[in-house]
């Protein structure tokens, strides 16, 4: 069922009238190499945003459980891709216009939504690291800041590179909350140029083969996890 | 506690320090996470806000009213009709599945626990873009069925996964036990295990249904121009420049994340949460 489309999309992303042809994926590299790079930019900010936010949380909440805080982290989990996108279109709205569209709205609003997801794999990771560790660190005078940059984070490492790539690999992917954002000047992300291209253009082809380069980009991201686990 | 300074590492954060401290993370958090969504609330409260005001000119519940109009009504009951359907649809696989994937072991089990993982890691819209383009050959897209499929994908990954997870959780020695006592296979998994399932299933209905009810992705290709659920006339009208309109949308469309939110976090195990993990 979901395998069958992607097959679908490969083989259109290779043909244009009845032929075989790698002229999609010229079309590709011709309009839409600035916006392929523009894409991995938001989505490497949007990540780093998230991280940069999760760490010092959940090595606070590690420190010391506090419910409230880790019950507001859970909320993005539960709004909706497309109401965060128009959320954070009209939180900027009356105050910075066209902040909303720009690369760091787009960022902002992506952080937003993952930040959720980030914080509820880090403190599962930073809770499986024994606590005698942590004792021992304490006991040598370590503060909270320093227990979570010597000894969390390198030790949850692993669990910490996974859930960097699915959250790298999701905003790569991200549609509802740009399309909602708005149309800005400049770049556009990847998934808004493949609407884009198949239901105003209707050009199936190139809308493929611009998916094509998604897929491997998000395969991209996976592999290179795999080869830093392997080395 | 010994060393430090004072208040860092009281686990109860008694002192003075460490009370600031957690009531500064709170206020900071707070204002993060819940800011965007209050001003959801102004927004759909605000009858006029124009740009360099810092605050609507006008508040009222004009565009609250709105709703009880066929514009907003029609899309509620499209998107909820979809999601029982979907809902049914999906638990009717995933039962039976999700029980083999963790019960028996038989060639192929990994590949189609991976089977299931794809649609979560792989870019959607351009399999739904591909998925429209066949259903334009068979009519279905623009169609409630074309739509419904679309969802059964995405609702099964969800379905098979927590399923899968629930049925690990029962131990399989109850099954055999009934075995013993010479209950069939069958008969040992539905007087068994099955009411054992009952609050899995549930939460697995649950996260279906809101899935369903929230896609949005898919049912813009698919569905247009046809079909159209609560975050389809949320698009529409926030390109129209009725924001008024979308908040409230918007704010409606959070009512069931909200009630399941609650619901995990009060009744059902936050084992069921941990899939999110898994994926």
């Amino acid at each position: 069922m979901f395998v069958w489309p992607v097959g679908v999309s490969l083989l259109a992303s290779f043909s244009r009238d009845g032929g075989w042809t790698l002229a999609n994926y010229g079309a590709v590299w011709r309009l839409y190499s600035g916006d392929v790079l523009y894409t991995v930019g938001v989505a490497a900010a949007g990540s780093l945003l998230t991280f940069a936010a999760a760490i010092p949380l959940c090595g606070w909440l590690r420190a010391r459980a506090f419910g409230p805080v880790e019950f507001l982290l859970k909320v993005p989990l539960f709004v909706p891709f497309v109401v965060v996108g128009h959320a954070l279109r009209v939180v900027w709205s009356p105050y910075l216009p066209g902040f909303a569209p720009s690369w760091p709205g787009i960022a902002v609003a992506l952080a937003w939504k993952h930040l959720g997801l980030a914080a509820l794999l880090m403190l599962g990771a930073f809770r499986g690291v024994d606590e005698s560790f942590l004792e021992a660190a304490r006991q040598l005078g370590s503060g909270t800041v320093r227990v979570t940059r010597d000894i969390l984070v390198p030790m949850a490492a692993p669990a910490l590179a996974v859930s960097a790539v699915l959250i790298f690999s999701s905003m790569l992917a991200s549609f509802s909350i740009p399309l909602m954002l708005g149309r800005g000047s400049g770049g556009q992300m990847l998934m808004i140029d493949v609407y884009y291209r198949f239901g105003q253009h209707g050009d199936f082809e190139t809308a493929s083969a611009l998916g094509v380069v998604s897929y491997l980009l998000a395969m991209g991201a996976a592999l290179v996890y795999v080869r830093r686990l392997t080395r | 506690m010994s060393g430090g300074s004072p208040g860092s590492h009281t686990p109860g954060g008694r002192t003075l320090a460490g009370l600031t401290l957690r009531l500064l993370g709170l206020g900071l958090t707070a204002c993060v996470i819940v800011g965007p969504l209050l001003s959801l609330c102004v927004w759909s409260l605000a009858e006029r806000w124009t740009y360099p005001a810092a605050w609507p000119q006008r508040l009222g519940f004009r565009y609250w009213s709105r709703m009880l109009t066929a514009d907003f009504l029609d899309p509620l009951k499209t998107g909820l009709g979809i999601a029982v359907l979907v809902t049914a649809l999906a638990l009717l696989c995933a039962v039976p599945l999700g029980y083999a994937l963790a019960r028996l072991t038989f060639p192929g089990r990994t590949l189609v626990l991976l089977a299931f993982l794809l649609p979560q890691a792989f870019p959607q819209l351009p399999v739904f873009a591909a998925a429209t383009r066949e259903f334009y050959r068979w009519g279905l897209a623009g169609t409630v069925a074309g739509v419904v499929l679309v969802h059964l994908v995405g609702g099964l990954v969800f379905a098979v996964w927590t399923m899968t997870a629930v049925f690990r959780a029962i131990d399989p020695a109850l099954d055999e036990a009934a075995h013993n006592l010479g209950a069939s296979a069958t008969r040992a998994f539905l007087t068994v295990s099955l009411p054992l399932a009952v609050p899995g299933i549930v939460a697995s209905a649950l996260l279906v249904f809101l899935y369903s009810l929230d896609e949005f992705t898919g049912t813009l290709l698919v569905g247009a121009p046809f079909v159209t659920t609560l975050p389809v006339y949320m698009y529409t009208a926030s390109q129209g420049y009725e924001l008024q309109i979308a908040s409230v949308t918007a704010l409606v469309l959070m009512v069931p994340g909200a009630v399941l939110l609650l619901l995990l976090e009060r009744v059902l195990r936050a084992e069921y949460l941990t899939f999110f993990g898994q994926l």
